[in-house]
C-alpha cells in the first residue's frame, strides 16, 4: 500500500504525549507530506497518527518519536493501529467537528477546499432577518449549559436599533475536566468565527470579540492566526461594514462563564456577576447591546447555513436537535471528545463509545461541577436538555465524568463542592459563606465525623444556596451535592452511621491488608512503601499508613487490598494491648 | 394612572410602582420594611447579602428586592415564614463568617454586666469621675467590690494572651476613692410604692439601690447591729476596712427614700404575711450564713469559720490568739479565717485541704498573700475525727488522692488506706462552706436556697429574693448583679411596663484561652508595659494589725494601666446594620458552624480604622468610592471564602482620606469605622 498523506494530532492533548517529536520525526523520514492536525478525539491513545493510503485511512495510536514506533507506522504495522475507530464513529455523527482531522486546522484554503465559509457564502446572499428565521427553524439551542434558544437571543440583538452592537464568543471553558471548546478552537478555528460572521450578518452587530482563558495559549494562537487570515482576505466585512475582532484573554475564574461576569472582566473590570435585567441584548459590554454565546454554538452555524435547518433539525429529540460534543473522561476505557446526535442515550456514550464495562459503573456526572450525577440504573434516558434536567442533571457544556463503582459519591459531592466554593467571586452570601459551609460539611462526613444532621444540613442549605445565589454559579454549586443526595443516600448515611465508606475510597474510613494466602513476599510493597508502613512480616501498620495506595498498586499478585477502618492492623493499638 | 406605573402586590396589598423602580423601594414608600445590608441609594446595585430576598410567588423564586423591579400583576410575599427563614439563614451565615466583639469580652464576663471598657477608658483619660458614673450604671458599691471582687472581667480579658490581665479592678477601687462622695446619680422623684427588703447585704442594697434610681422608696430590715451582711462580718478588715464600708453605706442615706432598721429579724421581730400586707413587694435577701458541717465525728468542738469571722467583726477586730490553729476549707472564707487568726497572735497557723492547691476554690492571690504571712498548707488532708485532750484539740486526718473527676470538674479525692494521723491543735476551724438559712413558709430547692423564677426572681405575688440565699455562696458582684434584676422586675410591675429584654447578640472574636497569640487582632496599639502592681503595707503590719494590706495606686499609675488595654469592643456596635438585621431575625452568631478566617486589622491611617474580619463583602464601600468620589482606592480580592476588600497592594489609605470618610459611614458593619476610641 502507497502512503499518500501522514495526519498527526497536534492540539493541545497530543502536544503533552509528544505529538510535536513525532512529527518532527516523521518529516525527516518520509518524503510524503506530514501534517500536524487538529484534534482527533481518542484522547486514550494520543499521539495519534491518521496514515492515508491507496486502500484508505488508517489510525494509529500511541506513536512516539522512537524508531520503533515510527518504523512501525510507516510499515504499516497493525501493532499500534487502533481497531475501534469505526465502532466508534458508528454512534458518534461527526458534523461539526467533521473537518477536523484533515488539515492544518489555521490553513485557510484547506478550510475552503473542504466546504468552509459556504455557510457564510449562503448567509450572505440572504437578508439578515431571513438568516436569523433559519437559525429560529434549526431549534439549536446554546451548548454553553443554558440551552437558551439561539435565534432567539438573535433575535434580540437584532432588534435593536443600536449603531454599534457587540457580539461576544465565550471560550472561558472552566469546567474541570471539560475540553470541547479549546478542541474547536485549536483545531476548527475558522469554523468558530465564520458562525460569528454569519451571526454579525444576522443581527448586525459592528464587534465582535472572543473571551478566552489564558490558559489556552494555543487556542489563542490558532484563533488569533486565523483571525490575521480573515481580514487579509477581507472575511471581516459583511456588508460594506468592516467588523472589528478581537481576542480578550481571560485569567482564568470559572465564574467568568457567567455572562454577566464575562462582560465585566472584558470591560476589565474584576469578573463578577450583576442583577439581571437588565440582559446583555439590552445592555452589554460598555452599555451596548450584546450577545453572548458558547464557541460550539458559533461552530454548529456553518453548519446550519450550509446544510439548512432542515437537515439540522431531523437530528435529535425535541429536548435538543442536532449533535453535542461530550468530553468523555473518567472511568470509561476510551476517554475522549465524541460528537453524538441528541437522544442518543446514556449508555450508548459510556458503554460502547467509552468502552465502560457494564456493571463496572455506577453513575456519571453531567454538566461538571454545575451538573448532577445520574446513577447507571438510569442510563436508558436520552440526552438533551430537557431529560437531563428532569433528573436533576444538567446538559452543562459538555463536561461527561463517568464514576467507576470504586469511587464513593460523597467523595464526589465533596470534589466538585471544593472546585465551586472556591470560584465563588465572594459577593452574594449564600455562595461565598453557604457552599463553604456545606464543603466543610462534607469534609467532615469524608472524615468520618458527620452526624445525621449534617446530611439534613445540606439539604437544607443546598436548596438555599441555588435560591439565593445571583449567578449560574451559586445556583447550581449545590447540585453534585443534590443529586448524590438524591441517588447515593445511603452513602451519606453509610459514612455517619456506620462510619464506613462503602466504596474504600475515603481514606479515614479505610484499612489496608495484606492477604498472607495470596502474598509471595517480594518485597515490592515494602519498597514502594514512604512511611515503612509494612514490617517485614508483611502486616500494615494502619496508624502510619496514608492510604496511599502505592502498595496496592505496585503488588503483582493483588494480595493487598483497602478493607473498613477497624479491619487492619493498628501498631498503636496493639502496643496499648501487648 | 400613569401609563408607565405597573400594579402587582407584596403580601397580598396591591401597589403601584413607577418604570424602574425595584421592590424596595416600592416596598419602603408603601411602608413595607425589608432588612437590607448592601444597599446604597447613591450607587448601583451590589445584590450581594440577600438579606433583602421577597419570594415571587408565581414562580416560587426569591428574588432580592434590592434589585428586582416588578412586573405587572406580579405578587410577592415579605413576610412569610419562607422569606422569614431566607433572610434569617442568610443572616447566620454572614454571622458565621463575621468576627468581631460586639462587647468586650471583660463586660460580658462581669455578673454584673457592668461597661468595663467604657469606665477603664475614661480612667485612661484621667476621668475617674466619669468612670465612676459608668460603674454605677451597674455596681452601687464600687468601694467594696474595688476591693474584694474576683474579677470575672480580668480572667476573660483578651491581655492575658499578652502578659497578665489588665488591672480592671483598680480603675474601680481609684474612681470610688477619689470621687464616691462627690458623686450623686441623677434621681427620680420618689413615688408612692413602697418596697420592704429583708438583709442589709450586698443584694439587699443593691435592690434598694436600684429600686431607688427607679423613684421607688424602700425600708431595709437588718438582723444584725448594722448594715454591710458579709462585707461587714464576713470580709475582713484587712481586705475592706469597715471605716470605707460606712463611707460607701452613708451614701444610700443621702439618696434619701432608703431607710435601713438593724437588729430587727425576720420571723422574730417582724414576719412575711406583715410585710406582704404593708409593702407592695417584699424582697428577701438574708445571704447565707449556716455554715456546713465537716461531717467527721467531733465536729461540734470546731468553730465555725463563718461564725468565728462574724464575732471577730462585731468586736471591732480584737479578739483572743488562738494560738495552734487549723483551719479546715480550701475557699475565701478559710483563707479569711487562716489570715486573721495570723493577725490574732498565732504564730502557727495551718490550712487543710483535702485536694490541691489547684482545685482550691480561694482565689490564688488570697493564698498567696496567706502563704506570705506564714500559713502552712497541708493538702491532701481529710479530717476524720476531733477530740478533746486536756485544754487542747486532737484532729485525725487521712490523707487523701486525686480520682477520676467529678460532675465540677475537680478531681475527686479519695482516701489512702492507712495513711491516719493525728495533730493537736488549740483551735479548729471549720470552713467547709455555708447553707442558706432559708425562713419557714418560703419555698427551697434541693439545696436548701430559695426557688425563684429565674427570670426576675420572684417567687410568688410579690415576693422576690436575690443573693447568696438564692444562690447559695456567691460574690458581692453576683449579688449586685441579682439585686438589680429583682429592683427592674419589681419595677415593671409596679409600672406595668411589659419590660421585655431586647434580643441582643454577640459577635466574638473567641475567648483568649482558645486563641493563638499571632491571631490576636486588635483595634489599636497598646502599651507593652508591665501590669500595674498595688503598693502593700509591710509584711509585719500584715501579721500584727488588721491594716488593709493594700493600698489604692495613683491616677497616673491607673491611667497608665489604661494604656494597656486593647479596648475590643466594636465602635458600631450601635449603628451596625448586621447586629440589627440578626436581633430582629434571631439570627446567632453561633447558629452555623465553619472556619473564621483571621484577617488583619488595619489601623495605619490615623483616623480609619479597616476590620477586615467585619466585612460582608457587601462592595458598597467600593462603589462609593468609585462611583461617587471617583477614586478607585478600594476593591475586591481573592475569591470564594477568602475574598476580601481591601486597598491595592494592601497599601495604607491615604490621609487625604480622611476627609472624605463616604465609605466608612456607608460601611454596614464595623469593618470601616473612624478611630472613636482615641
Amino acid at each position: 500500500m502507497r502512503i499518500n498523506e501522514i495526519r498527526v494530532g497536534v492540539s493541545s492533548c497530543g502536544l503533552a504525549a509528544g505529538a510535536q517529536d513525532v512529527l518532527n520525526r516523521l518529516k525527516e523520514r518520509t518524503d510524503v507530506p506530514v501534517l500536524g492536525v487538529g484534534c482527533i478525539g481518542h484522547c486514550y491513545a494520543e499521539p495519534l497518527v491518521e496514515v492515508l493510503t491507496d486502500a484508505g485511512a488508517l489510525m494509529f495510536g500511541n506513536i512516539q518519536a522512537k524508531t520503533k514506533d515510527i518504523d512501525a507506522l510507516l510499515s504499516l504495522s497493525p501493532e499500534k493501529q487502533l481497531h475501534n475507530r469505526s465502532e466508534r464513529t458508528d454512534k458518534e455523527n461527526l458534523r461539526i467537528t467533521g473537518m477536523i482531522g484533515k488539515s492544518e486546522p489555521v490553513d485557510i484554503d484547506a478550510y475552503i477546499s473542504f466546504g468552509g465559509f459556504d455557510g457564510l457564502k449562503k448567509a450572505l446572499t440572504r437578508s439578515p432577518q431571513s438568516v436569523v428565521d433559519e437559525v429560529k427553524q434549526s431549534q439549536l439551542r446554546g451548548r454553553g449549559g443554558g440551552g437558551f434558544t439561539t435565534g432567539v437571543k438573535w433575535s434580540l440583538l437584532a432588534a435593536k436599533a443600536s449603531n454599534e452592537k457587540v457580539i461576544i464568543c465565550n471560550a472561558d471553558e472552566g469546567d474541570p475536566g471539560a475540553f470541547m471548546d479549546r478542541s474547536l478552537m485549536e483545531s476548527l478555528p475558522y469554523q468558530v468565527l465564520e458562525g460569528m460572521l454569519i451571526a454579525a450578518h444576522a443581527t448586525g452587530a459592528t464587534s465582535l470579540y472572543i473571551y478566552c482563558r489564558a490558559e489556552y495559549p494555543l487556542a489563542i494562537r490558532n484563533i488569533r492566526t486565523a483571525i490575521d487570515q480573515l481580514r487579509q482576505r477581507k472575511l471581516n466585512v459583511i456588508g460594506n461594514k468592516v467588523l472589528d475582532i478581537e481576542v480578550k484573554e481571560g485569567a482564568g475564574a470559572f465564574v467568568c462563564g457567567e455572562e454577566t461576569a464575562l462582560i465585566h472582566s472584558l470591560e476589565g473590570k474584576r469578573g463578577m456577576p450583576r442583577f439581571r435585567p437588565p440582559y446583555p441584548t439590552d445592555s452589554g459590554y460598555h452599555g451596548l447591546p450584546s450577545m453572548i454565546s458558547n464557541v460550539e454554538t458559533f461552530a454548529n452555524v456553518p453548519v446550519i447555513l450550509r446544510d439548512g435547518a432542515t437537515s439540522f433539525s431531523s437530528i435529535g429529540t425535541k429536548g435538543g436537535r442536532g449533535t453535542k460534543l461530550f468530553a468523555l473522561a473518567g472511568d470509561v476505557k476510551y476517554p475522549g471528545l465524541v460528537e453524538v446526535p441528541m437522544g442518543i442515550t446514556l449508555g450508548e456514550i459510556i458503554y460502547e463509545i467509552g468502552g465502560a464495562e457494564p456493571g463496572s459503573v455506577k453513575a456519571v456526572q453531567t454538566g461538571g461541577p454545575s451538573g448532577g450525577c445520574i446513577p447507571a440504573s438510569l442510563f436508558d434516558t436520552p440526552v438533551d436538555y430537557d431529560s437531563l434536567n428532569s433528573l436533576g442533571a444538567i446538559m452543562g457544556s459538555g463536561g461527561l465524568i463517568v464514576i467507576g463503582n470504586n469511587r464513593c459519591m460523597v467523595e464526589t459531592a465533596r470534589y466538585f463542592l471544593d472546585f465551586t466554593h472556591r470560584e465563588s467571586c465572594g459577593k452574594c452570601t449564600f455562595c461565598r459563606i453557604g457552599a463553604k459551609r456545606m464543603f466543610e460539611t462534607l469534609e467532615r462526613i469524608t472524615a468520618g465525623h458527620g452526624v445525621m444532621d449534617d446530611i439534613e444540613f445540606l439539604e437544607d442549605m443546598g436548596k438555599k444556596v441555588k435560591a439565593g445565589s445571583l449567578c449560574g454559579l451559586g445556583a447550581t454549586a449545590p447540585n453534585p451535592v443534590l443529586a448524590t443526595l438524591r441517588y447515593f443516600r445511603s452513602e451519606f448515611e453509610a459514612h455517619v452511621v456506620e462510619r464506613q465508606c462503602p466504596a474504600l475510597e475515603c481514606a479515614a474510613l479505610c484499612d489496608v491488608i495484606i492477604n498472607k494466602a495470596q502474598c509471595t513476599e517480594c518485597k515490592l510493597c515494602l519498597k514502594n512503601c514512604a512511611l515503612n508502613a509494612i514490617s517485614e512480616d508483611y502486616v500494615v501498620d494502619n496508624d502510619i499508613c496514608t492510604r496511599c495506595n502505592s502498595c496496592i498498586e505496585s503488588c503483582a499478585q493483588d494480595a493487598i487490598a483497602r478493607v473498613t477502618a477497624g479491619e487492619g492492623f493498628r501498631g498503636s493499638v496493639a502496643k496499648e494491648v501487648g | 394612572m400613569d401609563s408607565d406605573e405597573i400594579t402587582f402586590t407584596i403580601d397580598g396589598k396591591a401597589m403601584t410602582a413607577r418604570a424602574g423602580e425595584t421592590l424596595l423601594q416600592v416596598a419602603s414608600r408603601n411602608g413595607i420594611s425589608i432588612p437590607t445590608l448592601c444597599h446604597d441609594e447613591r450607587v448601583t446595585k451590589t445584590t450581594s447579602c440577600f438579606v433583602c430576598v421577597v419570594k415571587h410567588v408565581q414562580s416560587g423564586r426569591f428574588v432580592p428586592s434590592c434589585a428586582a423591579t416588578p412586573q405587572r400583576g406580579q405578587d410577592y410575599e415579605s413576610s412569610s415564614p419562607a422569606v422569614y427563614e431566607m433572610r434569617q439563614t442568610a443572616l447566620n451565615l454572614l454571622l458565621s463568617e463575621h468576627t468581631g466583639d460586639c462587647e468586650s469580652p471583660c463586660t460580658i464576663a462581669c455578673p454584673a454586666h457592668a461597661q468595663v471598657e467604657e469606665y477603664v477608658r475614661a480612667g485612661r483619660k484621667g476621668d475617674f469621675r466619669e468612670s465612676l458614673r459608668i460603674i454605677k450604671e451597674r455596681i452601687p458599691l464600687p468601694i467594696s467590690i474595688g476591693r474584694v471582687c474576683p474579677r470575672f472581667c480580668e480572667k476573660d480579658c483578651r491581655r492575658n494572651l499578652n502578659g497578665l490581665p489588665v488591672a480592671i479592678n483598680e480603675f474601680k477601687r481609684l474612681a470610688a476613692d477619689l470621687h464616691y462622695e462627690d458623686y450623686m446619680e441623677e434621681l427620680p422623684p420618689l413615688g408612692d410604692k413602697k418596697v420592704a427588703i429583708v438583709g442589709a447585704g450586698p443584694a439587699g442594697l443593691a435592690i434598694a439601690y436600684f429600686l431607688r434610681r427607679e423613684g421607688i422608696s424602700s425600708y431595709i430590715y437588718e438582723s444584725m447591729p448594722m448594715p454591710g451582711g458579709m462585707l461587714r462580718y464576713g470580709i475582713p478588715e484587712y481586705r475592706l476596712p469597715k471605716a470605707l464600708l460606712n463611707k460607701e453605706l452613708a451614701h444610700f442615706d443621702k439618696m434619701g427614700g432608703i431607710s435601713i432598721y438593724c437588729g430587727t429579724t425576720l420571723g422574730k421581730d417582724i414576719h412575711l404575711e406583715t410585710l406582704q400586707r404593708e409593702y407592695d413587694a417584699v424582697a428577701i435577701a438574708i445571704g447565707c450564713w449556716q455554715a456546713s458541717s465537716m461531717r467527721c465525728d467531733g465536729e461540734e468542738l470546731a468553730q465555725d469559720g463563718i461564725v468565728w469571722l462574724g464575732k471577730i467583726a462585731l468586736d471591732n477586730w480584737t479578739g483572743e490568739n488562738p494560738k495552734k490553729t487549723i483551719v479546715i476549707g480550701g475557699g475565701n472564707t478559710a483563707m479569711d479565717c487562716v489570715r486573721t487568726a495570723i493577725r490574732l497572735g498565732s504564730d502557727e497557723v495551718s490550712c487543710f485541704y483535702r485536694r490541691t492547691e489547684n482545685e482550691m476554690p480561694a482565689e490564688q492571690i488570697e493564698i498567696d498573700e496567706a502563704r506570705e504571712e506564714g500559713v502552712n498548707f497541708e493538702f491532701l488532708t481529710a479530717p476524720i475525727r476531733l477530740e478533746k485532750k486536756g485544754k487542747l484539740l486532737r484532729l485525725t486526718c487521712i490523707k487523701m488522692e486525686l480520682g477520676e473527676p467529678d460532675a465540677s470538674g475537680r478531681h475527686r479525692p479519695v482516701p489512702v488506706e492507712g495513711s491516719e494521723f493525728s495533730v493537736e491543735a488549740d483551735t479548729v476551724i471549720a470552713a467547709i462552706g455555708q447553707k442558706t438559712d432559708a425562713p419557714s413558709g418560703l419555698k427551697t430547692n434541693k439545696w436548701g436556697d430559695i426557688d425563684v423564677d429565674s427570670a426576675d426572681l420572684c417567687m410568688s405575688d410579690n415576693i422576690y429574693s436575690a443573693g447568696d440565699c438564692v444562690t447559695g455562696a456567691a460574690t458581692v458582684v453576683e449579688a449586685v448583679a441579682a439585686g438589680r434584676k429583682v429592683a427592674i422586675a419589681i419595677a415593671d410591675r409596679f409600672s406595668k411596663r411589659v419590660h421585655e429584654e431586647p434580643e441582643t447578640i454577640n459577635a466574638s472574636r473567641g475567648h483568649w484561652r482558645s486563641m493563638a497569640k499571632d491571631s490576636l487582632v486588635t483595634l489599636k496599639e497598646v502599651s507593652d508595659e508591665a501590669r500595674m502592681v498595688l503598693q502593700q503595707i509591710s509584711i509585719d503590719a500584715r501579721r500584727t494589725t488588721f491594716d488593709e494590706v493594700t493600698v489604692t495606686a495613683d491616677k497616673t499609675l491607673v491611667s497608665m494601666e489604661g494604656e494597656r488595654c486593647y479596648e475590643c469592643a466594636c465602635t458600631s456596635r450601635d449603628t451596625c446594620k448586621l447586629k440589627q438585621h440578626s436581633e430582629t431575625y434571631s439570627a446567632k452568631p453561633d447558629a452555623i458552624g465553619g472556619e473564621r478566617l483571621v484577617l488583619n486589622c488595619d489601623t495605619r491611617h490615623p483616623v480609619i480604622i479597616h476590620d477586615r474580619n467585619k466585612c460582608i463583602k457587601c462592595g458598597i464601600c467600593i462603589k462609593i468610592c468609585n462611583e461617587v468620589i471617583e477614586k478607585t482606592l478600594l476593591g475586591y480580592k481573592n475569591r470564594g471564602y477568602l475574598t476580601e476588600v481591601g486597598t491595592a497592594y494592601d497599601m495604607a489609605f491615604p490621609a487625604s482620606c480622611a476627609e472624605c470618610m463616604s465609605c466608612v459611614e456607608a460601611c454596614p458593619t464595623g469593618a470601616l469605622d473612624r478611630r472613636h476610641k482615641l
